[in-house]
C-alpha cells in the first residue's frame, strides 16, 4: 500500500499552483483527444455516406468492384504484384469481351505490405468504403489468415490464390483457395523422388515458416511411407545468406535434396552446396518456379526439380495467348502467382455471370464450379473449398524450365 | 567438424569484415551507426553497377564502390548526426535509427525488391583436404579482413590523421583546442568505416551471388554484435569478435540444432553486454560527467 | 448512429496503439531510456492472452490480466540486467531480446510456430479497447506527478545527479519498464482479441520501430504527445491509401525520414511540452565558470585554425601536430589497441 502511495502521490507534494496547471494541461488534452476521436468519427461517417447505398449503382456505368489485397510494397511485394497484374489481365480480357452480364469489372488494389494488421485495414476499407463483390486475395498465408474472418462475417466473397498454408478454407464458405496446397505438392514430389527417380536416401532444409514447415512435414512422411530414409532436416529463416553450416550436418553422402522454401534462398543453398561438394539432386516446390532461380543459382540449379500449378512454356493455346498478352502489359514472364491469380479471376467472373449480385449465390456458384479449364489446368473445388488441381512436376534443363512428367 | 571449423572461420570473417566499420565510428564518435548496415547494401549495389551495367573489372568496380559507399557515409553523418553531436544520446540514436530506416527503404524504391545476382567475376577455385573443401573466395574474405584489420590499426596508430582521430575519441573539446578540426576527423572516420562497409558489402554480395535492399539488416546487426564481442572500438577486437560470432553460430547449428541459430548470437550479445559489457579486448569505459 | 466497420476497426487500432504509444513513452520518454524490442511484450501478452481464451478456455477478463502479468514477468527478466546498461547498449540489448522472444515464439509448439495462432475468439471491441486507453492514460498522469515520475525525469536528464539526489535509479528504471510491459501486454491481449489470429511477424523489430514512430512524432516525455502520435501514425497511412501512389508505397521511407527530421527539428514532437531530455537544456549550458572559459579559448583557437587552413596548413585536419599529441591522454598509447579512448562523449555536450 505504502508503494502504490509512492507511486501516485501526485496531490501530496505538489504545490497547489503547479496542480491546477496539471490540470488545466490535462483538460487541454482530454479536449484534444475527444476531439481527434470526433473527427475521425466524423470522417467515418461522411466517408460512408457519401459512398453512397452500394457500388452497383455507382456511376453511370454499370460497374461490379473487384478488391485484391496483397503486398504492393515491401520485402513481398513481388509476390503482390504479380497477383495484381495477372488479375488485372484477367479484367482487361473479360471487358474486352463485353464484361459480365452487361456489367464493366473494376479492380481496386490495396496494398498490405506484407502485414496482418494493414491486410485487416486494406480488407475493411476494400469491403466498407468501396463495397466491392468480391476479393482476390491476400497473398501470403498470415494475411489471409488474418482477413479471410473479416471476409466471412461480411459474407463477401474470398478466394486466395497464393495462400497455400494449410486449413484457411476451414475458416468459412466464402473462403476459397484457387492454388495447389503445400501438402498436396509435397507428398507428390515425395512420390516423384522415391518411386519414381528411385532415390533412398533423402534431406530436408526448410525456411522457418508456414510454407517451408508443411512442406517439410508432408515430404518428410510421405517418403518415409515410401521407404525411404531421411537422413538430415536442417532450417534456416528467410534472408538468411549462409547455409554452410547446415549443409555440412547434412553432409554429402545423400541423393536428394529437399529444399523447402522459396528461390532467392533456394538458389544460394544449392550453390553452397555444390561447393561443399554435395552432387545430390535438388528438389523443390513450387517456390522454385522463378526465372531468378536460374539467374541466381547458374550452374548449381541445373537438374533441379520441383512441383507446379504452372508452366509458362506449356503449348496450350490459352496458355500462350495469356503469357504473350501479360508479357506485352508488364513486359515480364509470368509466375505461378500471376497465373494463379488471372485464373481466379477468371472463375470469379464465370461465377458471377450466373449468380448476378446476390453474394450469397455468389459463393453456392464459386463451390459448383467443375472442370473450369484455365491456364494452370483444369480446376474444380472440393466441399470446404479448395481447388482440386493438377500437379506438374518441371525440372531445369539448360538453364530453362522443361516438364519432367 | 573441422569441416564446421572452416564454416565458422568463414562466416565470422564476413561478420569481421562488417564489425571493423563499426568499431571505427564507434570509435570516435561513441555513436552506433545504425545506417552501417545500409551502407554495407548500397556499396553492394554500387559495386554490382559498376561492375555489371558499366563493365568495369573487378578491383575498380571495388574502388569505385568504396568510393561511393563513403560519400554516402559522410553525407548521412552530415546530415543525421552532425547536427545532433551535442543532443542528448537518445536523440542521436533515433535518428540513426530513423535514418537506417529511410535508406533501406530508399534503395527499396530505386532498386526494387528483387534479389540481383552477382557473379564472381574470376573462376573460384576449390580446395579439397581429404575431406575438407576450402574455396579461393573464401580465402579472399579472410585475407581481405586480416589486411584491412592491419591497415586501419596502423592508419589509427601510425599516421598523423589518426593520431586526430583518437584524440577527437578521447575528448572532443580538448581536442578542437589543440588545433584538430574535429568536424572533418568525423567526417573522414565515417568516409572509412563506409568504404570498408561497401568492401564488405561487394565480396559477401559476391561470394553469395545476391544483393538486395534488406541486405544490410541482419549482417549489421551481426557485425554490431561482433564488434561488441570483441569490444567495441578495439580494430583487432573486431576482427576476433567476428570470427567468434560466426564460430558459435555455427557450432550452434552443428551442435544443437538450426532453428536457433538468431537466438543464439543474440543470446552471446546479451551475454556479452551484461557480463563485460566493454567486450573481449575493449577497455572499460568511464562514463564522465 | 452507426459507424463504418472500416473506421470503427481504426479505432480500435488506435486505441491499442496509443496503449502502446504511452506504455513506450514511459520508458523512452520520461526515463530516457531507448528499448528497441517494446513489441515483444506485446506479443508475449497477446500470445499469452490468445492461447489462455481459445487452449484453456478462460475468460477474456483474465485471460487479458494473465497477458498482461506475462509480459510484466518478462520485463523484469529483461530488465533487471539490461536496465544497468547506458545507452546504445541498453538499446541493442533490448533489440536482441525482442528478437530472441519473436524466435521463441516461432519454435514452440503452443504458439502454433510459423503458422500462427488461429481460432481466438472475437471480444475486444471498441468501448473495452478505447475504456483500457483512457485507463492506462489517467495512470500515466498520476504517475509523470507523483515522485516517481519526477524521478523518472531526474533520472533522465542526468543520471549521476540522480544518484546523487538519492535516487535508487537502476530500481527505479526497472519499475518504469515492468510497468510499461505490463501495458503493452495488456494492448497485446486486446490485438489478439480484435484480429483473431496472431503471427510472429506481427510483434517484429519493424513493429516495435513503428510505435518509437508515434513517441517521437507526438512528442516524447510528454503526456498527450503518444496519444496524438499514434492517432496520426494510424489513420494518416489509411487517409493516403488512394491519395497518393507515391507516398503510400514508400510509407516506411517516410516513416525512417520522419524519425530524423523530428530530432534535427522538433525533438520535442508535435505537441512537446517543453521536456528539456532532448535539448541542450539552459540548465546544462550555463552551467560553472569554468564551461565559459574554455569557450573563450575555443573560439580563439577556432579562429587561429581558420587563418592557419586558409595559408594552407600541411593536414587539413591538424593544425599543430605536438598540440594533437596533448590531446591524446594518457591511455590510448598504453593499450595500444585502437581508437578507443578512456572519455565519453558526453563530456563535449556538459
Amino acid at each position: 500500500m505504502k508503494f502504490m502511495n509512492y507511486l501516485f502521490d501526485s496531490n501530496k507534494n505538489h504545490s497547489d499552483s503547479k496542480g491546477k496547471r496539471f490540470r488545466i494541461r490535462s483538460m487541454r488534452t482530454v479536449s484534444i483527444a475527444v476531439l481527434l476521436a470526433a473527427a475521425m468519427f466524423l470522417v467515418g461517417c461522411s466517408g460512408s455516406r457519401s459512398e453512397g447505398p452500394s457500388g452497383e449503382a455507382d456511376g453511370v456505368d454499370k460497374v461490379i468492384k473487384i478488391g485484391m489485397v496483397g503486398p504492393l510494397t515491401g520485402d513481398y511485394a513481388t509476390y503482390g504484384q504479380s497477383v495484381r497484374n495477372g488479375v488485372q489481365t484477367a479484367i482487361d480480357e473479360i471487358n474486352a469481351d463485353g464484361g459480365v452480364n452487361g456489367y464493366t469489372l473494376q479492380l481496386i488494389a490495396e496494398d498490405s505490405r506484407g502485414e496482418s494488421t494493414e491486410a485487416a485495414n486494406a480488407i475493411q476499407k476494400l469491403i466498407d468504403q468501396d463495397r466491392v463483390t468480391a476479393i482476390v486475395g491476400a497473398v501470403l498465408s498470415g494475411e489471409t489468415a488474418t482477413v479471410a474472418p473479416i471476409a466471412q462475417d461480411s459474407g463477401v466473397l474470398m478466394v486466395t490464390p497464393s495462400s497455400t498454408a494449410p486449413g484457411l478454407t476451414d475458416i468459412g464458405d466464402y473462403i476459397f483457395r484457387n492454388v495447389i496446397t503445400d501438402d498436396v505438392q509435397a507428398q507428390q514430389m515425395a512420390e516423384y523422388a522415391v518411386s519414381e527417380l528411385g532415390f533412398n536416401k533423402l534431406a530436408v532444409i526448410y525456411a522457418n515458416n508456414d510454407y517451408g514447415v508443411a512442406l517439410k512435414d508432408n515430404f518428410t512422411a510421405k517418403a518415409q511411407e515410401l521407404g525411404a530414409s531421411i537422413v538430415g532436416t536442417e532450417s534456416y529463416l528467410d534472408g538468411d545468406e549462409d547455409f554452410r553450416a547446415q549443409l555440412t550436418k547434412i553432409g554429402d553422402e545423400i541423393e536428394a535434396l529437399y529444399i523447402a522454401g522459396y528461390y532467392t534462398e533456394a538458389a544460394k543453398i544449392a550453390q553452397q552446396a555444390r561447393r561443399q561438394g554435395i552432387e545430390a539432386i535438388f528438389l523443390g516446390a513450387d517456390g522454385f518456379y522463378s526465372e531468378k532461380l536460374v539467374e541466381l543459382g547458374g550452374d548449381a540449379v541445373e537438374g533441379a526439380a520441383f512441383t507446379a500449378g504452372f508452366y509458362s512454356g506449356d503449348e496450350v493455346e490459352a496458355v500462350q495467348a495469356f503469357v504473350s498478352s501479360y508479357k506485352q502489359k508488364y513486359s515480364q514472364e509470368p509466375d505461378m502467382f500471376a497465373a494463379n491469380a488471372y485464373d481466379t479471376m477468371k472463375i470469379v467472373a464465370q461465377a458471377l455471370a450466373k449468380a448476378g449480385n446476390d453474394r450469397a449465390a455468389l459463393k453456392d456458384e464459386m463451390a459448383a464450379i467443375k472442370d473450369f479449364p484455365g491456364v494452370t489446368g483444369t480446376t474444380s473445388f472440393d466441399a470446404k473449398g479448395e481447388a482440386v488441381k493438377d500437379v506438374l512436376i518441371l525440372k531445369i534443363e539448360n538453364g530453362t524450365f522443361v516438364r519432367a512428367s | 567438424m573441422l569441416q564446421q571449423v572452416v564454416n565458422g572461420l568463414t562466416l565470422g570473417s564476413s561478420y569481421a569484415l562488417i564489425a571493423l566499420g563499426y568499431t571505427m565510428v564507434y570509435g570516435v564518435l561513441r555513436l552506433i551507426n545504425f545506417a552501417h548496415g545500409e551502407i554495407y547494401m548500397v556499396g553492394a549495389f554500387i559495386g554490382l553497377m559498376t561492375s555489371q551495367t558499366a563493365g568495369l573489372p573487378f578491383a575498380a568496380a571495388m574502388v569505385v564502390a568504396m568510393a561511393g559507399a563513403a560519400l554516402v557515409g559522410v553525407v548521412v553523418e552530415k546530415i543525421a548526426y552532425r547536427p545532433l553531436r551535442k543532443a542528448p544520446r537518445l536523440a542521436v540514436l533515433i535518428s540513426a535509427i530513423g535514418m537506417s530506416i529511410f535508406l533501406r527503404n530508399l534503395a527499396l524504391a530505386l532498386m526494387g525488391p528483387q534479389t540481383r545476382a552477382f557473379p564472381i567475376p574470376f573462376e573460384v577455385k576449390r580446395l579439397n583436404l581429404g575431406r575438407l573443401r576450402i574455396n579461393s573466395f573464401d580465402v579472399l574474405i579472410l585475407l581481405t579482413s586480416v589486411g584491412l584489420m592491419i591497415a586501419l590499426h596502423f592508419l589509427v596508430q601510425k599516421t598523423k590523421i589518426g593520431k586526430a582521430m583518437r584524440a577527437a575519441a578521447e575528448d572532443k573539446e580538448t581536442a578542437s583546442l589543440m588545433g584538430i578540426s574535429v568536424n572533418r576527423v568525423i567526417a573522414f572516420t565515417f568516409a572509412i568505416g563506409s568504404a570498408l562497409a561497401a568492401a564488405a558489402g561487394v565480396l559477401i554480395g559476391m561470394n553469395f551471388n545476391a544483393v538486395d535492399p534488406s541486405m544490410g539488416m541482419m549482417p549489421g546487426l551481426k557485425g554490431f554484435t561482433a564488434a561488441v564481442l570483441g569490444g567495441v572500438g578495439s580494430i583487432p577486437g573486431a576482427m576476433l569478435g567476428g570470427i567468434l560470432l560466426g564460430m558459435a553460430e555455427v557450432m550452434g547449428i552443428a551442435l544443437l540444432k538450426s532453428e536457433w541459430r538468431d537466438a543464439i548470437a543474440f543470446g552471446i550479445l546479451a551475454l556479452v553486454l551484461l557480463v563485460k559489457p566493454s567486450g573481449i579486448l575493449g577497455r572499460n569505459l568511464q562514463e564522465k560527467v | 448512429m452507426m459507424i463504418s466497420p472500416y473506421y470503427y476497426q481504426l479505432l480500435v487500432i488506435a486505441s491499442i496503439n496509443v496503449i502502446m504509444a504511452l506504455s513506450l513513452n514511459l520508458v523512452t520518454g520520461c526515463a530516457g531510456q531507448l528499448s528497441l524490442g517494446h513489441a515483444a511484450f506485446m506479443g508475449i501478452g497477446a500470445y499469452t492472452a490468445g492461447i489462455l481464451t481459445s487452449v484453456y478456455g478462460l475468460s477474456f477478463a483474465v485471460a487479458l490480466i494473465a497477458g498482461g502479468a506475462m509480459a510484466a514477468l518478462f520485463g523484469l527478466l529483461v530488465g533487471l540486467p539490461t536496465l544497468r546498461l547506458k545507452g546504445d547498449y541498453l538499446a541493442i540489448a533490448t533489440l536482441g531480446f525482442g528478437e530472441i522472444i519473436r524466435v521463441s515464439i516461432l519454435n514452440m509448439k503452443v504458439t502454433g510456430g510459423p503458422f500462427g495462432l488461429r481460432g481466438i475468439s472475437k471480444q475486444t471491441n471498441l468501448t473495452i479497447a478505447a475504456i483500457a486507453a483512457v485507463l492506462v492514460y489517467w495512470t500515466m498522469t498520476r504517475l509523470m506527478n507523483s515522485r516517481f515520475g519526477r524521478a523518472l525525469t531526474a533520472i533522465r536528464e542526468d543520471e549521476v545527479a540522480a544518484v546523487a539526489m538519492g535516487i535508487d535509479v537502476t530500481r527505479h528504471k526497472v519499475l518504469a519498464f515492468v510497468i510499461s510491459a505490463a501495458w503493452a501486454g495488456i494492448a497485446g491481449g486486446l490485438f489478439a482479441h480484435w484480429f483473431r489470429y496472431l503471427h510472429p511477424s506481427s510483434f517484429a523489430f519493424s513493429a516495435s520501430v513503428e510505435i518509437l514512430s508515434m513517441v517521437v512524432l507526438g512528442g516524447m516525455g510528454s503526456l498527450e504527445g503518444p496519444v496524438i502520435g499514434a492517432a496520426v501514425l494510424t489513420y494518416a497511412p489509411e487517409l493516403l491509401r488512394g491519395v497518393s501512389d507515391f507516398v503510400s508505397q514508400h510509407r516506411m521511407m517516410f516513416y525512417g525520414a520522419l524519425l530524423v527530421v523530428m530530432m534535427l527539428v522538433r525533438p520535442q514532437g508535435l505537441v512537446g511540452t517543453g521536456l528539456n531530455g532532448l535539448r541542450v537544456s539552459k540548465f546544462r549550458r550555463s552551467r560553472g565558470l569554468e564551461q565559459s572559459g574554455i569557450d573563450m579559448v575555443r573560439r580563439r583557437f577556432a579562429s587561429a585554425m581558420k587563418r592557419a587552413q586558409r595559408k594552407g596548413s600541411p593536414s587539413p585536419c591538424v593544425v599543430n601536430e605536438q598540440l594533437a599529441d596533448l590531446a591524446v591522454r594518457s591511455g590510448a598509447g598504453s593499450s595500444g589497441t585502437g581508437v578507443a579512448g578512456g572519455g565519453g562523449e558526453e563530456h563535449a555536450g556538459s
